[in-house]
């Protein structure tokens, strides 16, 4: 994980690239940069193209046009030089269910040129490290969810790659073994090692340095998490009431109301074109009293990541999203 | 038992099927490299043997008996080696498989009207070839035979007496012994089997596979629903196959039909039972569908050996013959063979079609038995 | 190089694993090994036979006595006219009918030639041929008896009548031992359908199971991967390869008169060339399904009727044995029989080394390039 003369300041270099199956398009040109040793999380409904674009950039895919570069080499000519410097975690388990814990490490180290020395002290960091010590004698199959991701992850850790690629990395999987992961990552970040991770969660998104939209195989936005929150315009108030749900439509139909969620039990509610202090808030309460629903109490919140997806994707008509926002190239 | 959901299970199999690109081609590719390698390989007659010939003699003689065997058209002269020792390097290379040496002597012997032999070496490594090649060698020179010694009349004056017996050997309902006569017929049955039963293993071992069998017990469909909707699209397919392979046989490579289409039909429909009884049993066997293929390839080998499709079974030690009476395979190849050749009516052949249907119906029944059982648990 | 034993070991780890199917791979070849040698051959005898007796005289009787005597016909039945023929062939009671014609007796005893018909039921091409053959060498050799016996009753010198016979040894396997024969075709034969259907797998597998891609995004190169599938498989091919001549050395004593060497060079090769086959269909097959198919498909009939097994190739149109030159199984076939039964060495043997090592080398090139090295 030495820094070599040529090595840039850049990860991961895309260039207007593309990939169609038979007539579907599944990554529409898209152009990207990611700076080395962040943390890059790509978010998007199921279908934006995440996975395709992510199987690109390991080199599993052929581009059907352009091309990308990783720490300065092509997916394309130079596959080769990619592969040894990254390490790649698909959506669906892609380890050996028959082989235990150890001996899946064991391939994979054996696989990418481990040196034999390190390799057991390596393992051994990595077991503790995932949890998963006490299982190194067991079949992979006979994991749980979590424990499975994990090893995954591990395996991938392995030769200790200066990127890495999780597509999806934490699905069907408990909420403590995500934490845990993320934890990892967290870690991994701190050592230098740049990842790239494909979520569908916004608490996930959150918690990346920059993240991009996409969405039907185009790149939407770019920023930081921070950033983006920051774009969505007007503000948000969290509306406890009774029957939260059937009070929905009424608040919706609201003309100063842009969008309406659900969160645990209570009404988020994001406003915008309020005149004066607190009217959005007297207007709702009004509405909702009148239509039978009891406002038990207001109180304003801050924009998440959810709602910011939500409103600034569909461009069609919306607030952000137009052709200057498309940020595609380097950040500089 | 509901008809719609069985349908629908259908259409689901045949659109897996049609799904997975390769299936199709394969599906067709399957009774036409069949049908080559059963024309026109198991379909050939033994001939162009590879015969040297060593003649010590080079006399008149000697080169008649050489031209008998080359004009036979059994035999087809590769080498004439000179001594022995070239005999036996030709054999040891497998250049030929039968040789025949002309003694030193042999038109003396001839003229002096005394009994001569000729020496007739087959390579016993294949001794199906060389057994038939000994015949027709033999066969041969018994025609020289007659030839070189013909005998002077019992009766003088009158023409020379033929050997005692005058026998007249026929042939009947084959009388070319056309081998494709009896392999295509065989092939029907063949591409029954091996297609029902390969492919119905592997579509259920596949299920079971990939866990969709449980998602599918969750649903209404019931157990019957499930295996009408796997054997169906199956039988069709299966069904397809052979009706292209009937008529490839019958069209292009001209095997006589004279019996009856019904007859026929309802022969391989019992055997078909058999095959996928077969096919549902090594689906409970394997856990894979690696295993599913291993298993069926290997049960394929006995019927193919031992029903009498190449060997003839009244050659087999007594306990392996009374085995065979439990091949179903054994029926309907006598069914089949009888029915285009002879047409034999239905009358002639209960024996083989009750044997049949007892086996088939036990088979399947026992599969499916089996079946039932285990997707209950 | 560690990369090939890294996939090696992971293969065997597989392979291990997976009782059932290293059941079926090393018990189905035995049990077929023991059934055939012990049962097949290719004499037909007891060839079920019915006699129309037409002429009802000593001679007849005798005549009909020498067939059963032979051996070669079983006499189960004495039909009464003609007309029943026709019902014994169409409800296959019996393969042959001899009819001994009226005036047999008095033609053969009196000079003349006795009229005999056999009557054989080509619907079965096997045993008609044999049952033809028989036929006709006994009603010769029987004939030449009686016309001995018609000579000597006239007083003639019978010394001075003379005749051709043929005298057949069978070279390599003088007793007609099935065993030797089927032994080394069914070391082939076996071989062929436990290697190809593994390899076929191999590659689909991974595909399906999702590893394919981090076999891609690992630095292994093409040529790594396939040797390192095809080494276990190689080495249990081999081993079935032992075990099969072994048995057959020792439990039916079939001759061994070449030379080890050679038969461990032969086998190797040849089970590279079949488990290069089985990836060449595994590199390319879309499913599981369909590397199931294409490999049976590929390995069992082709090996069955090409080789050289059961038909001779000889007799094959010259299409077909074009084709069969492309097969290896063609090659293995004559060094397991040569060596077995011939003793054959190299001098011998070297066409066939040689093309099997070039199918051998040709083969695992060929699944290399197929291979794509993205999805």
């Amino acid at each position: 994980m030495t820094l070599a003369a040529s090595d840039s300041e850049v990860a991961i270099d895309v260039r207007g690239i593309s990939k169609e199956f038979r007539s579907v398009v599944a990554v529409d040109d898209v152009s990207l940069t990611i700076p080395r040793g962040e943390v890059f999380g790509l978010v998007g409904p199921d279908g934006a193209g995440k996975s395709t674009l992510i199987r690109m950039l390991t080199t599993v895919l052929l581009p059907t046009s352009g091309d990308a570069f990783v720490f300065g080499k092509s997916v394309l000519s130079e596959a080769h030089e990619v592969k040894p410097r990254i390490g790649y975690m698909s959506q669906q388990f892609s380890l050996y269910g028959d082989l235990t814990v150890a001996e899946n490490l064991n391939f994979f180290a054996e696989l990418r040129g481990v040196p034999r020395a390190d390799l057991a002290a390596r393992t051994k960091r990595l077991l503790e490290f995932s949890g998963l010590t006490e299982f190194a004698k067991r079949q992979a199959q006979f994991l749980s969810g979590g424990m499975k991701q994990k090893l995954a992850l591990a395996a991938t850790l392995i030769s200790e790659p200066d990127l890495l690629f999780l597509d999806e990395p934490t699905t069907g999987v408990d909420p403590v073994s995500r934490r845990e992961f993320w934890r990892i990552i967290s870690d991994l970040h701190r050592q230098g090692i740049t990842v790239f991770v494909a979520t569908p969660y916004m608490d996930e998104a959150d918690r990346c340095n920059e993240i991009a939209f996409m969405t039907q195989g185009r790149i939407i936005l770019r920023d930081t998490p921070a950033g983006m929150k920051r774009r969505v315009p007007g503000r948000v108030i969290e509306v406890a009431v009774r029957d939260f749900r059937a009070a929905m439509p009424v608040v919706r139909s609201l003309p100063f109301v842009t969008s309406v969620e659900v969160s645990g039990e209570l009404l988020r509610v994001l406003v915008e074109a309020c005149s004066e202090e607190q009217e959005c808030e007297r207007e709702l309460t009004d509405a909702l009293d009148e239509a039978g629903f009891p406002v038990e109490y207001l109180r304003p919140a801050s924009t998440d990541l959810e709602m910011a997806f939500a409103t600034l994707i569909p461009s069609a008509g919306g607030l952000v999203g137009t052709a200057d926002e498309q940020i595609l190239a380097v950040p500089e | 038992m509901s008809w719609r959901r069985i349908r629908f299970l259908i259409w689901k199999e045949f659109t897996q099927i049609r799904r997975d690109r390769a299936m199709i081609p394969l599906i067709l590719l399957m009774p036409v490299i069949q049908l080559v390698l059963f024309g026109y390989v198991v379909g050939s007659d033994v001939r162009n043997l590879r015969l040297a010939v060593l003649d010590n003699d080079h006399s008149q003689q000697s080169e008649r008996v050489v031209q008998a065997f080359t004009s036979s058209g059994y035999f087809t002269l590769v080498a004439r080696p000179t001594s022995e020792a070239g005999v036996k390097q030709v054999m040891d290379g497998s250049q030929a498989v039968i040789a025949i040496e002309i003694p030193q002597g042999f038109s003396d012997a001839i003229k002096a009207r005394q009994p001569e032999q000729i020496g007739v070496i087959i390579d016993g490594s294949d001794s199906r070839t060389g057994q038939v090649a000994a015949g027709y060698a033999q066969g041969v020179i018994a025609n020289l035979s007659g030839e070189f010694y013909a005998l002077p009349s019992a009766v003088p004056g009158a023409a020379p007496t033929p050997l005692g017996i005058d026998s007249r050997i026929r042939v009947l309902y084959n009388p070319t012994l056309r081998a494709v006569n009896t392999m295509i017929p065989a092939l029907l049955a063949f591409v029954l089997l091996m297609s029902t039963q390969n492919l119905m293993s592997q579509a259920i071992v596949k299920e079971r596979e990939r866990g969709t069998l449980e998602q599918l017990f969750v649903t209404p469909i019931g157990r019957s629903d499930y295996l009408l909707g796997k054997l169906i699209p199956y039988i069709g397919i299966a069904v397809v196959q052979v009706t292209v392979t009937f008529l490839v046989g019958v069209l292009w490579f001209q095997v006589p039909f004279r019996g009856s289409l019904l007859l026929l039909f309802s022969g391989l429909m019992l055997f078909m039972l058999s095959a996928l009884g077969l096919g549902m049993i090594v689906s409970l066997l394997s856990r894979t569908r690696q295993q599913a293929q291993q298993t069926s390839m290997f049960l394929q080998m006995p019927s193919m050996m031992l029903s009498g499709f190449m060997f003839p079974v009244e050659a087999f030690p007594r306990w392996l013959y009374l085995l065979t009476f439990l091949i179903p395979l054994r029926y309907i190849l006598v069914i089949v063979r009888s029915n285009f050749l002879k047409g034999s009516p239905f009358w002639a052949l209960w024996p083989q079609f009750v044997a049949m249907a007892l086996f088939s119906v036990g088979i399947f029944f026992l599969g499916l038995s089996r079946f039932h059982k285990r997707l209950a648990d | 190089m560690r990369r090939v034993l890294a996939i090696a070991r992971k293969e065997f780890l597989h392979i291990t694993r997976d009782r059932r199917l290293l059941g079926v791979i090393l018990v189905m070849p035995l049990i077929q090994l023991f059934l055939y040698s012990y049962a097949l051959s290719f004499d037909v005898k007891h060839l079920p036979t019915a006699a129309l007796d037409l002429d009802h005289t000593q001679q007849s009787r005798m005549y009909i006595n020498a067939l059963e005597q032979s051996n070669y016909f079983t006499v189960n039945r004495v039909l009464d006219n003609y007309s029943e023929v026709d019902d014994v062939f169409e409800s296959n009671t019996d393969r042959v009918v001899v009819v001994v014609g009226r005036g047999f007796g008095r033609d053969s005893s009196g000079g003349g030639a006795g009229e005999v018909q056999v009557l054989v039921d080509g619907s079965d091409a096997n045993s008609a041929q044999l049952a033809q053959t028989y036929a006709g060498a006994l009603s010769r050799l029987y004939g030449a008896n009686i016309v001995i016996q018609q000579y000597e009753a006239k007083g003639f010198n019978t010394s001075a009548i003379g005749g051709l016979s043929a005298n057949v040894r069978t070279w390599y396997n003088p007793e007609g031992k099935s065993a030797s024969y089927f032994v080394p075709g069914l070391i082939v034969v076996l071989v062929t359908m436990v290697t190809v259907l593994q390899t076929a797998n191999t590659l689909v597998r991974e595909k399906e199971n999702g590893t394919y891609e981090q076999l891609i995004v690992s630095p292994i190169r093409r040529i790594e991967l396939m040797v390192g599938k095809i080494a276990p498989w190689a080495l249990i091919g081999a081993l079935d390869i032992i075990i099969i001549s072994l048995i057959g050395i020792l439990v039916f004593r079939i001759p061994f008169r070449g030379s080890v060497v050679l038969l461990a060079l032969a086998s190797l090769l040849y089970v590279i060339c079949t488990l290069g086959l089985g990836l060449i269909v595994s590199a390319r097959a879309s499913s599981v399904d369909t590397a199931n198919q294409l490999a049976a498909l590929v390995s069992f009939l082709p090996t069955f009727m090409l080789s050289g097994f059961i038909f001779p190739l000889s007799s094959l149109p010259i299409a077909l044995q074009a084709l069969s030159y492309l097969y290896p199984a063609r090659y293995f076939m004559v060094c397991t029989r040569t060596i077995f039964l011939k003793g054959g060495g190299m001098s011998v043997l070297w066409p066939q080394i040689a093309a099997l090592t070039i199918f051998a080398v040709l083969i695992t090139v060929l699944a290399a390039s197929i291979y794509r090295e993205r999805a």
